[in-house]
């Protein structure tokens, strides 16, 4: 009898509904460690409660409304293991370039200008990264299923990631250089004229957005695609050849593809919220249309201002004007109309 | 300076106080936070990945090939095994518990030398979440009996010992978050993780598992780290001096609330389910008194802290905790998704060598254990007991410790309510903010009037044949296996103690018009 009941064993974890036909290694490590917040089958969402008497976690921790965040799964289907791996190998190809670069002398190349702005705008970004990371690491505490958890875990490494490698190359560089020095970079992010709108924005997201999937849509569907966009990519990324710097787009195409990942996880969540079958995706699409609706015109102009950054190159792929609104119309089309009438 | 010490240097100087909005203050503490602290983790984002890929290879390049491959899962103790599924869903939620105290205290302490710190602890935990999910899987696929590897996590919420591990682990961050890092980092990771950890790798690799050290072993090395972040937060707070105070009040309730729930667990752990036994209490002995007390705690007398206020109380119930909690277990083994092996003679020798007097309190019921393995008994050893005992308001443990000869249960009413203790600290750490415990549900308020048989069946504990228990009261497949109509056959309803004793109480207040219910508060 003990052979019959052992003989036709599930053999994997049958708690889990497979997005495909077997449970994948991502679901299998990552899914219902949190509780859900309906009760379930956990029967509480949390059993104790802080002095002030809040439980573990709330519904009202987003305006969006779903039957199940536990149906949530990020479409790089990462997890620990194989992130670590992922930016383990990008912070090697990093190391591996700007060791080049300083056994070559490529830094004596750079235009004297770009190298100037690297010390200042270049390192500025590290401080909207660092305020970036607090967000999402926020977030990451509240929001309602182990999967999105995951997500934000990862992104607010991302973030740390991408501060860290700025002073880290900067550093490498001012070795090569001694002249060279990013000091006083701190100041200009809390004084520069330029970069006060984006400090703002940096703050709100910090310490007043408390919706977690608020802070998600605004920073990987508006302010990343917009600001990071044009400081990182076009700014630099793209300027850097014109000024003798084959180095910096190497550290930069890493962030690209981080932001490409967090962009994904997000549509994705909007996508689950906005899906036909779920009840309040009507209510969904407009809070989410809300929010990049509100934020969007403040991000524009934020990043309007740093066409006094792109003015002080000496070399200018296009007009700044140009480049913004390339930047605009590359912006993510969320298809939320056309998923909520399919 | 070198390049380490300059880039570590211009990475704390990261964080600026906000101007265009006031700060937040999402996770309020009562505890004044220092601006400045010592930076205990000086390992910046690029090594980190570096030294923690090559963990990673080592341990799942051993999991995904030689220990897949030949079958060393299936080869080890089968007491063992069902050990592995009892804790290992449980532990899942203190690892996740672990990582949300993390995104709470970079909202907490100020303090940009520690907020990487945390981040990278967060993502240490995400690591043990995955290791420990990983390794239930590869149980649930390779283990001779892999019913309940399966649904372990479904389960635990459900099960009053899953229920209790809940309510310990959510004290790492349902809490001041000052407090919850002094439970987790103070208490569970310097104490607990020692006595965790590694016996668990020791008796594992006694009963002939190969698997499960590798991965327990990789854990741990994460642990000194953690325990370094624990002591800078707690360095930090006590650098001011009016914390101290709360900060010994904290350490006080923390220590209990780990104790109560893990000790009784890793003695039975350790004790009761494999034919190697380790003596729990010597290991205490060894991490929590020699190494803990003496070592770490001697380091914080410095800045005043004591060692806990019922510590003392702790060590001296410590001797029966582990044998009453896996009596309590096998009492109720059909309500779990694990087997629970009984003790045979030279296991009843072992407990009485090495706890003298054992045998007077629990050889009765153990032997009886034995004499009820066969359905053809027709009971269980439950229904032996007159009645179930309260469960615990605070550490949601049955109130039966230190054991049944000398219980310290005591029951009290409370905003017109009944709550039950399992000790005098438990009701003490619930007098000093019942708000934290008033909206918990115990197992038996939640499934008072349930049949034992539908109980079993609506929480999915039958096995794939829709008959037999996932639950067996032994793990020898030769012997004959419960199934559902054996227990329908019992009778047995799941009764709330304290409903009954609050039924007796009006009746009592109503033949006598006065309250007799010598109940406290």
């Amino acid at each position: 009898m003990a052979a019959d009941a052992t003989a036709k064993a599930p053999r994997d974890f049958t708690y889990i509904t497979p997005r495909r036909r077997r449970v994948s290694e991502y679901e299998a490590v990552n899914l219902y460690g949190q509780p859900s917040i309906d009760g379930g089958w956990d029967i509480d969402p949390g059993m104790l409660r802080t002095p002030e008497g809040r439980p573990a976690w709330r519904v009202e921790s987003t305006r969006l409304r779903h039957p199940d965040w536990f149906d949530f799964r990020d479409p790089s289907q990462l997890w620990q293991r194989t992130f670590t791996k992922l930016q383990a190998e990008q912070e090697r190809s990093i190391e591996r370039a700007t060791e080049d670069a300083v056994a070559e002398g490529t830094f004596e190349d750079f235009d004297p200008v770009w190298l100037q702005e690297m010390a200042r705008h270049y390192r500025v970004w590290s401080f909207v990264e660092w305020g970036l990371f607090r967000a999402v690491f926020s977030a990451s505490r509240e929001c309602l299923t182990d999967a999105l958890s995951a997500a934000f875990t990862f992104e607010a490494f991302d973030r740390l990631r991408h501060a860290q490698d700025v002073v880290h190359y900067l550093l490498a560089i001012e070795t090569a250089m001694p002249s060279f020095s990013d000091a006083g970079a701190k100041e200009v992010w809390l004084t520069d004229p330029v970069y006060q709108p984006l400090r703002e924005l940096v703050e709100r997201l910090m310490h007043v957005t408390d919706d977690w999937a608020e802070v998600a849509v605004v920073l990987n569907l508006v302010f990343d695609p917009i600001a990071t966009e044009t400081a990182v990519s076009r700014l630099i990324g793209r300027h850097a050849p014109l000024h003798g710097d084959g180095v910096t787009p190497a550290i930069v195409r890493t962030t690209e593809r981080d932001r490409r990942r967090n962009r994904a996880w997000t549509e994705e969540l909007v996508r689950m919220v906005t899906a036909a079958e779920v009840p309040s995706a009507s209510a969904n699409r407009e809070i989410v249309s809300g929010w990049i609706e509100s934020w969007t015109p403040a991000v524009v102009a934020a990043t309007e201002l740093l066409g006094a950054v792109h003015a002080r190159f000496p070399q200018r792929s296009a007009e700044f004007s140009d480049l913004l609104k390339a930047v605009l119309s590359a912006q993510p089309d969320l298809h939320i109309d056309a998923e909520v009438g399919a | 300076m070198t390049t380490a010490v300059l880039a570590h240097d211009r990475i704390k100087d990261f964080d600026w106080a906000p101007s265009y909005v006031p700060g937040s203050t999402r996770y309020p503490t009562k505890f004044k936070i220092p601006g400045k602290t010592k930076d205990p983790f000086r390992t910046l984002v690029r090594e980190y990945l570096s030294m923690e890929q090559e963990k990673d290879e080592r341990q799942y390049g051993a999991l995904e090939d030689v220990l897949s491959r030949t079958g060393a899962a299936a080869r080890s103790d089968r007491g063992w095994m069902e050990a592995l599924k009892l804790v290992l869903p449980m532990l899942v939620y203190a690892e996740y518990g672990a990582m949300k105290n993390m995104a709470q205290l970079v909202e907490t302490v100020d303090n940009p030398e520690l907020r990487q710190g945390y981040l990278t602890q967060a993502l240490d935990e995400q690591r043990h979440v995955n290791q420990e999910l990983y390794l239930l899987r590869h149980f649930a696929r390779h283990a001779e009996d892999s019913e309940g590897f399966d649904r372990g996590m479904r389960v635990r919420g459900s099960n009053v010992f899953g229920r209790a591990s809940r309510c310990c682990f959510e004290n790492y961050f349902v809490n001041d978050p000052i407090e919850s890092a002094i439970t987790l980092s103070v208490v569970t990771e310097t104490a607990y993780t020692n006595p965790l950890f590694v016996p668990l790798t020791e008796v594992a690799a006694f009963n002939g598992d190969d698997v499960t050290p590798g991965v327990f072993l990789s854990i741990q090395s994460d642990e000194a780290r953690h325990m370094a972040n624990g002591y800078s937060t707690l360095a930090a707070v006590l650098s001011v001096d009016e914390n101290l105070p709360l900060a010994q009040e904290a350490f006080d309730r923390a220590f209990w609330c780990q104790h109560a729930f893990l000790d009784p667990l890793l003695g039975a752990l350790y004790m009761y389910f494999t034919p190697q036994r380790i003596n729990y209490v010597e290991k205490w002995q060894e991490w929590i008194v020699d190494d803990w007390v003496s070592g770490y705690i001697a380091k914080l007398e410095r800045f005043g802290l004591k060692i806990p206020k019922h510590f003392a109380h702790a060590a001296e119930r410590l001797q029966w905790l582990p044998h009453t909690a896996a009596m309590v277990g096998a009492a109720t083994w059909p309500f779990h998704w694990w087997r629970f092996p009984g003790l045979d003679e030279r296991g009843m020798e072992w407990m009485e060598q090495q706890f003298p007097g054992w045998h007077a309190i629990y050889g009765s019921f153990w032997e009886g254990y034995r004499a009820l393995q066969d359905p053809k008994a027709g009971m269980i050893p439950f229904q032996a007991f007159p009645a179930a005992p309260p469960l615990c308001r605070v550490c949601a443990m049955p109130t039966v410790f230190p054991h049944p000869g000398a219980p310290t249960a005591r029951v009290v009413e409370h905003a017109g309510r009944l709550h039950a203790f399992c000790s005098q600290p438990c009701q003490e750490i619930f007098d000093n903010c019942p708000e934290r415990y008033l909206q918990m549900r115990a197992f038996d308020e939640i499934f008072d009037g349930w049949g034992l048989d539908e109980y079993i069946v609506k929480n999915g504990l039958l096995r794939a044949d829709g008959r037999t228990l996932v639950a067996q009261p032994h793990v020898d497949d030769t012997k004959p296996m419960w199934t559902i109509d054996d227990i329908a056959k019992l009778g047995v309803e799941i009764v709330d103690p304290l409903r009954v004793l609050a039924a007796q109480n009006a009746g009592a207040a109503d033949d006598s018009a006065a309250p007799t219910d010598g109940s406290e508060g």
